[in-house]
């Protein structure tokens, strides 16, 4: 309970907090605040584990009077998730967003938004109620969209205009959903939601939460901000953008179509998302291809990533969400959400690293930059084997659960494009890989302190520290989870 | 105890692979010492367990990773025939590349990777369930990747590139396969063979291609067998280890144990598999014997050589006869002690006298003999004449075909053997009668790079002069075969 | 623990020792004069041949279990080889350059003897294949010893042919033990007629033994090999080597069906037509050879007819043949005109008793032979011998005219005596075992008609010789199939060799498209960025979903 409230005020308390401090203690109250997150996504993750879901409802008002803040499974593992990620980002910056490094404004603006966008994370995490989700969205795409724009450089406005557009209209496409759901049903609470008498309008109101969502999601055909953004963001910044922003999105997508209104999820609507999401992985992956830099490589490649979470609906919702399958499918994107998370946050940063030592991202420049960089270089690789789901790693795990289940259902043609999408981004990743590892003699790359360089490695040593270690993330996910099926298979 | 025995031997490459990575690159004796140590321990550990599998033990060690993701290692008679190959060439190997590489840079990288790639192969051997056999299967994939690009030159790196063009969609065929078997059958144990019967015929043969095809990319079947070669352009003791024990060792084990241990041989002969597999092992065999014989450099050579050489296993696998199966089975150590005598050989060539290509092994003999003898050795076994190993497997292949109604297959061993003579005999010719050019140099004198090489060539002698006793790998071979196998 | 052997350990001691010998030049120390083991490495088998070749034994974890036996007519087979390759190997020793390539020489002459002995000791089918591949294949070594470009080609003949036999018995045997579930040499002769594919079996065995055995046409590296390998090695390979596909042609095939008459028809063509192909060579030792192959047709022939005293003949040919190779080498040895007469000399009557001229042991040997054969068969020993005289007598006309070799003049005594001991083993061995293989009395030999039925035809061919001497014979190099087959062969290889450039250029046709797909790809997700086309998709995206959300209720 007290982890619950933590996790959410925490941050937002920290982000006003950092406001008013000079520099060096800025730093440190971040930091120091990271932990305490980090050590109350544990407890709350742990609480969880013993109690099952915890249930917080705001000056003890029950919906649809009061606002409850209710943590399941799913969300103590994102906070979690979250919470480390935010400490990696927020080591790491603590090299790279500095004065010198970045100029004044940058590394003022960092923390503050930095410490916002995670409080947004956890309250979109924990939220049941359609508003507040909304709230927490807009104030993470607002976060987002600052941190994009941080540099200040023309590129980078232009790019954070281009995000905030594509923000704003899904947040007023989700915005109108909302009112027209509460307008029909009179709550917005998502537990009452799913006990509700349908209505006429709640085939729109789906609808336009859901193309919202999809936009901020960044989903083909709406990606087309997330690359641009991430060229232009620094590389603690991209981290955020492509581990975690996305997936507080995609999680209230999850809360709609599994909890708020299940009934609703016909088998074209969950079909066509499974489409989009199919030709995301493979368009972001052809895409990813053909870059030239390694920030939009990996761009790419979360555009590509976030398909497979979509592989969800099909699977496990709609009618499929009382087959023995839907735990396995079900628990597969989320522990794809996870991996990726963590690996995709491990790969900015490499990036990062890189750009620091070289001064730029072009994969020419990069050549034989492992010499120098092995720590960084290896993390890299790791983090790739998440992302390519080989195993020992969480991305084989989520696979291995979602293409099990795709034939338990006998569509396997997920599957299929499971098994190509991996490599695919075996062959984008390739590239960077063997510049990175490439036997270049004039490489003058500036020194990197060590500490830098192990974040990401452990970030990327988490990720594949998830599929060794899987059964208990595992059980976690299970816990209070929408719809209980038989278990497993 | 029982336990904690196949972990620990995992556990015995897994730890100097772990350790390595995070030393300095010139604590030379430290490594060499560390790395020597645990294939010291592995052996041990190895000789110890033959004794107690042969009275019928087995060992056993689970973890639960998620519902269905079940690692189970275990230890029975055919894993040990495959980590005892691995082991024992993995010290011969360890030996042979401290010598070969002295005191170059990147070392720790390099036998990191190389403990790596044992401790993989060593874990696909324990495997006792599907889903751990693919897990492991990968991580071989790719802790071979850094090895063959380990000079890091274009030839290695685009040796690299080609060696994970196939591997990985060769992994996904793999992927697949399991997870549309476990799908209806659920999480398949090697010790438990699945129920077959709720999925169709056509299903199952399907899967059984696409199992084939995962497991065949490493096996090298043809037409899967592209990488091989150009992985050539890896370090010698890396190609020695590549292709006697670890990557085409590992598909054709997982040949292996996917026709007796999924599937089983009589599904295997129901559904009709087994012969067009056998027929596909068999223009391997002949094909990569033609394309060796077009080769120029000595590595290549080989490389097609083990193309062909690898696919014995596959066709003993495949044709699903006893006899045929102790032939493969066998093959599976004897190809490994042939092989790699001549990849030591091929690199002694290299390194001390820098002779690449066939031409200029003339009149080396009288230069290098004992080299020369170690690759004449390796090289005859290879052919498959009595006494050496390879003639042991062939003969019992011959007499496995015979039972199982296929006696083309003696067509295609005697072609192979013809083709073997074609492509071997020019070299000892070249070795022992042909006088050498004037400006050759090179001696063999490094005890450190000849010994391994030695111990195999005399291994090869060994195994098959003594074929017929209990302890030779034909004993263990047969004794897998009437246990776990028999009728 | 099962016991390691069973039986006596006798047989193995025979093999055992000439292979201990072969390791000598691997002590560098001894490498040099490694040859002086040669003429020691035979002796056991000597003693054992004398002692009757007795015992047996059964070593289960050799190989594949090793079985050693004696087959029957061991001892003749033994104590010929024994003999052959003792006085070979003092001539190899005498005559041969000490140095590294006699190291080698040695080791692999070695290997040849235990594989030689051990084709007439194996009971089982494995260790018969490993001793055959012994014989077959080490001996390319004594072939090439010389490194001459003519040795070298010849050598490169003769592995192709032993590689090819050795292929195809290993066929025939794989079938022959699938059928008879054993090992033992007897069951699987029992059992190769009946089996499935048993003809097919049957046919690459007699093909693979007809290759060692010198049956035509499977001759081709007999008179290739025997002018480019060193005396000694000629007079091994044509005494006692071909001898092991006779052997295996005994052991192995049934003669009772269709298969003996062919073996006799290809026998009695080898018999007649590699005799006369004979006088057209002009090297002594070409002549020989063909002289070989003539002889082993003829013994082929009586292995068809299912006589039993192949072994006896083979003993006899053995010894006279191996004499004739070392009187080529004692001629040219031979420093004085007396030297040349001697050693001329003892040619003659070696090959006089080739022949089977009246009373000397050849004549023995084809009495004895065309005992219990059919008439027929019989005339044609007797006309065998008109061939024969031919033959050999055009052999001694090019001997006369071989040059001399100045430095082995010295050991010229040496070589003679051991060539001399040689023939007049020849001449006398026979008669000493007549009594005990034929089991006729001791003056059968010496009736009237029999030496007579020997005497003409041999006359016969003297004048023949005559006739020939002063004629222009055609000439032709050794080999004569042989040149066809080169041409077909070289044509063969090249046409293999060239395919890989095309398939390369195609490949990078294909990466080029594949790229140019790749970049176009970047263009098309540009389109996606301009703001009214995703404003439009948003739009549309949204009310599609409601539309297939509402679709189904």
């Amino acid at each position: 309970m007290t982890a619950l409230v933590v996790v959410v005020t925490l941050p937002l308390l920290a982000a006003l907090a950092v406001l008013v401090l000079p520099e060096r203690a800025r730093v440190k109250l971040a930091l120091g605040s990271v932990a305490l997150g980090v050590l109350a996504a544990l407890m709350l993750a742990r609480a969880v584990w013993q109690d099952g879901a915890v249930l917080l409802t705001l000056g003890g008002w029950a919906p649809p009077l009061g606002i409850a803040l209710r943590a399941d499974g799913l969300a103590a593992a994102l906070t979690l998730m979250s919470a480390l990620v935010m400490a990696a980002v927020a080591l790491a910056a603590r090299f790279e967003m500095r004065t010198r490094r970045v100029g004044a404004r940058a590394a003022f603006g960092f923390w503050p938004l930095m410490l916002l966008l995670w409080g947004a994370l956890n309250a979109v995490y924990v939220s049941r109620d359609l508003f507040n989700l909304y709230v927490g969205i807009e104030l993470l795409s607002l976060a987002a969209v600052a941190l994009v724009a941080l540099s200040g450089t023309a590129q980078a406005l232009a790019a954070a205009l281009r995000y905030m557009i594509f923000a704003l209209a899904g947040s007023l496409l989700y915005l109108a959903g909302v009112v027209l759901s509460y307008a029909a049903h009179g709550t917005l609470d998502i537990g009452l939601l799913g006990e509700r008498i349908p209505a006429h309008s709640d085939a729109l109101a789906l609808g336009l939460m859901t193309a919202g969502l999809l936009a901020k999601t960044a989903l083909f055909p709406f990606h087309v901000w997330l690359p641009t953004a991430h060229a232009a963001a620094p590389a603690p910044a991209s981290a955020l953008l492509s581990a975690l922003v996305p997936k507080a999105s995609f999680l209230i997508l999850i809360r709609l179509w599994f909890e708020a209104m299940p009934d609703l999820a016909s088998p074209p609507a969950i079909l066509m998302l499974a489409m989009l999401g199919a030709v995301a992985v493979i368009w972001g992956g052809i895409l990813a291809l053909v870059q030239k830099r390694l920030k939009l490589i990996v761009a790419y490649s979360t555009v590509a990533q976030l398909g497979y979470l979509f592989m969800v609906f099909p699977l496990a919702g709609g009618a499929g969400s009382a087959q023995p399958w839907s735990a396995g499918a079900w628990t597969g994107a989320m522990f794809h959400a996870l991996s990726h998370g963590l690996a995709k946050a491990a790969m900015f940063l490499a990036a990062g690293i890189c750009i620091a030592a070289v001064g730029s991202d072009r994969l020419g420049d990069l050549r034989g930059l492992a010499r120098q960089l092995p720590m960084t270089s290896f993390a890299f690789a790791l983090a790739a084997i998440t992302l390519m789901g080989l195993p020992p790693s969480g991305g084989f795990t989520a696979k291995y659960l979602l293409m099990t289940s795709s034939f338990a259902a006998g569509q396997w043609p997920w599957a299929l494009l499971l098994a190509g999408g991996g490599l695919l981004a075996a062959a984008y990743l390739y590239r960077p890989m063997a510049a990175l590892f490439a036997r270049e003699a004039r490489v003058t790359a500036r020194p990197i302190p060590r500490v830098w360089q192990a974040v990401p490695l452990a970030l990327a040593a988490l990720s594949i520290l998830l599929g060794v270690l899987s059964a208990t993330p595992f059980d976690l996910l299970q816990i209070a989870r929408p719809e209980p099926a038989a278990e497993g298979l | 105890m029982s336990a904690a025995l196949p972990v620990l031997i995992l556990l015995s490459s897994l730890i100097p692979a772990g350790v390595t990575f995070f030393l300095a690159q010139d604590s030379h004796r430290f490594r060499n010492m560390l790395n020597l140590g645990g294939a010291t321990l592995k052996l041990g550990l190895i000789i110890w367990m033959l004794r107690a599998v042969a009275d019928g033990a087995s060992y056993e060690a689970t973890l639960s990773l998620a519902p269905g993701l079940v690692m189970l290692l275990r230890v029975d008679a055919l894993a040990l025939l495959f980590i005892s190959l691995s082991a024992t060439l993995w010290f011969l190997t360890t030996i042979y590349a401290i010598a070969y590489f002295g005191t170059k840079a990147e070392l720790s990288r390099f036998f990191g990777f190389f403990s790596l790639c044992v401790a993989a192969t060593t874990g696909l051997a324990l495997s006792g369930s599907l889903i751990s056999f693919f897990i492991f299967f990968e991580l071989l994939t790719l802790s071979t990747w850094p090895l063959v690009a380990h000079k890091q030159d274009k030839p290695s790196l685009a040796a690299a590139r080609v060696y994970l063009a196939y591997a990985l969609p060769g992994s996904a065929a793999l992927l697949w396969a399991i997870i549309w078997l476990e799908s209806a059958t659920g999480p398949v144990l090697f010790t438990d063979p699945p129920d077959l019967s709720t999925l169709e015929p056509g299903a199952l043969r399907a899967i059984f291609v696409l199992f084939i095809i995962g497991v065949g990319v490493k096996a090298a079947i043809v037409p899967l067998h592209g990488w091989l070669p150009t992985a050539m352009a890896a370090p010698a003791p890396v190609s020695a280890l590549l292709h006697a024990v670890a990557v085409v060792k590992a598909g054709a084990f997982g040949v292996v144990r996917i026709i007796y241990d999924v599937f089983g041989a009589a599904n295997v002969v129901a559904l009709g598999v087994g012969l067009p597999l056998a027929a596909l092992a068999s223009v391997t065999i002949i094909w990569g014997s033609v394309r060796a014989l077009q080769q120029d450099e000595i590595k290549k050579r080989l490389a097609f050589s083990t193309v062909s050489q690898v696919s014995y296993i596959v066709l003993g696998a495949a044709l699903a006869s006893p006899l045929a199966m102790i032939g493969g089975l066998v093959h599976l150590i004897h190809q490994g002690l042939m092989k790699i005598t001549l990849f030591f050989c091929a690199g002694i060539y290299d390194e001390r006298a820098g002779i690449k290509t066939i031409a200029g092994l003339n009149g080396m003999g009288a230069r290098m003999p004992w080299t020369s003898a170690c690759f004449s050795i390796g090289a005859i076994g290879m052919i498959g004449l009595p006494p050496l190993a390879g003639f042991v497997s062939k003969f019992y292949l011959g007499l496995g075909a015979l039972e199982a109604g296929a006696p083309w297959v003696l067509g295609v061993l005697v072609a192979s053997t013809l083709l073997n003579a074609a492509y071997f005999l020019p070299l000892l010719y070249r070795l022992w009668f042909l006088p050498a050019a004037e400006d050759t140099t090179g001696d063999d004198r490094a005890p450190a790079l000849i010994g391994p090489a030695v111990v195999t060539a005399l291994a090869t002698f060994g195994v098959g002069m003594l074929a017929a006793s209990a302890i030779s790998p034909l004993g263990w071979a047969t004794l897998i075969v009437t246990r776990e196998y028999g009728p | 623990m099962t016991t390691l052997y069973s039986g006596s350990l006798l047989p193995l001691a025979v093999l055992v020792w000439p292979l201990l010998l072969g390791l000598v030049p691997a002590i560098p120390r001894w490498r040099n004069r490694a040859l002086l083991a040669l003429p020691l490495a035979p002796l056991p088998a000597l003693g054992y041949a004398l002692a009757g070749a007795p015992g047996a034994l059964f070593v289960p974890d050799l190989v594949l279990g090793v079985y050693l036996a004696p087959v029957p007519g061991a001892a003749l087979f033994l104590g010929m080889t024994a003999l052959v390759w003792i006085v070979a190997g003092m001539h190899a020793a005498l005559t041969l350059p000490p140095g590294p390539q006699a190291g080698i020489l040695t080791g692999f002459w070695c290997l040849t003897l235990a594989g030689n002995l051990g084709v007439f000791l194996a009971g089982d089918v494995v260790t018969f294949y490993l001793a055959f591949a012994a014989v077959s294949l080490a001996a390319w070594f004594l072939v090439v010893h010389e490194r001459t470009p003519q040795a070298l080609a010849a050598g490169k003949l003769y592995i192709t042919l032993a590689v090819l036999g050795e292929a195809a018995l290993l066929i025939g045997l794989m079938i022959g033990v699938a059928a008879a579930e054993d090992l033992q040499i007897a069951s699987v002769r029992d059992a190769l007629p009946d089996a499935p594919l048993g003809a097919f079996a049957i046919a690459a065995l007699v093909a693979g033994f007809g290759i060692k055995a010198g049956m035509v046409p499977l001759h081709l590296w007999l008179p290739v090999a025997h002018p480019a390998a060193p005396v000694p090695g000629s007079a091994v390979l044509s005494g006692a080597i071909v001898k092991a596909g006779l052997i295996g042609m005994i052991l192995f095939i049934p003669v009772a069906s269709g298969w003996g008459s062919a073996l006799i028809m290809a026998g009695l063509v080898g018999c007649f037509g590699a005799a006369l192909w004979g006088l057209t060579q002009r090297n002594p030792k070409a002549v020989l050879a063909y002289s070989t192959v003539s002889q082993m047709g003829l013994m082929l022939a009586l292995v068809g007819a299912g006589s039993g005293n192949v072994a006896y003949y083979a003993l006899h040919h053995g010894l006279a043949k191996a004499g004739l190779f070392l009187c080529v080498g004692a001629v040219a040895a031979a420093g004085t005109a007396r030297a040349r007469l001697l050693s001329m000399g003892v040619a003659g009557i070696v090959a006089l008793s080739v022949a089977g001229f009246p009373l000397s042991g050849g004549a023995l040997v084809k009495l004895a032979g065309k005992d219990g054969i059919a008439s027929g068969l019989a005339l044609g020993l007797t006309l065998s011998s008109i061939s024969t005289t031919l033959v050999l007598g055009w052999f001694m006309l090019r001997l006369a005219q071989q040059d001399a070799k100045p430095d082995h003049q010295p050991v010229w005594p040496h070589l003679f005596a051991g060539t001399a001991t040689l023939g007049a083993l020849a001449l006398v061995v026979p008669w000493a075992l007549w009594g005990n293989v034929t089991g006729f009395q001791g003056s059968y030999p010496l009736w009237p008609e029999h030496v007579l039925a020997a005497l003409w035809p041999i006359m016969l061919g003297l004048g023949a010789v005559l006739v020939v001497r002063g004629r222009a014979l055609p000439s032709h190099p050794p080999g004569d199939v042989l040149a066809l087959l080169e041409l077909l062969w070289v044509r063969e290889v090249q046409v293999l060799k060239d395919p890989s450039r095309l398939r390369q250029n195609a490949t990078k046709g294909h990466r080029r498209a594949a790229l140019r797909f790749l970049l176009r790809s970047r263009r098309a997700d540009k389109v996606l960025q301009s703001w009214p086309r995703a404003g439009f998709l948003l739009t549309a995206v949204a009310l599609a979903f409601a539309l297939l959300i509402g679709l189904a209720d």
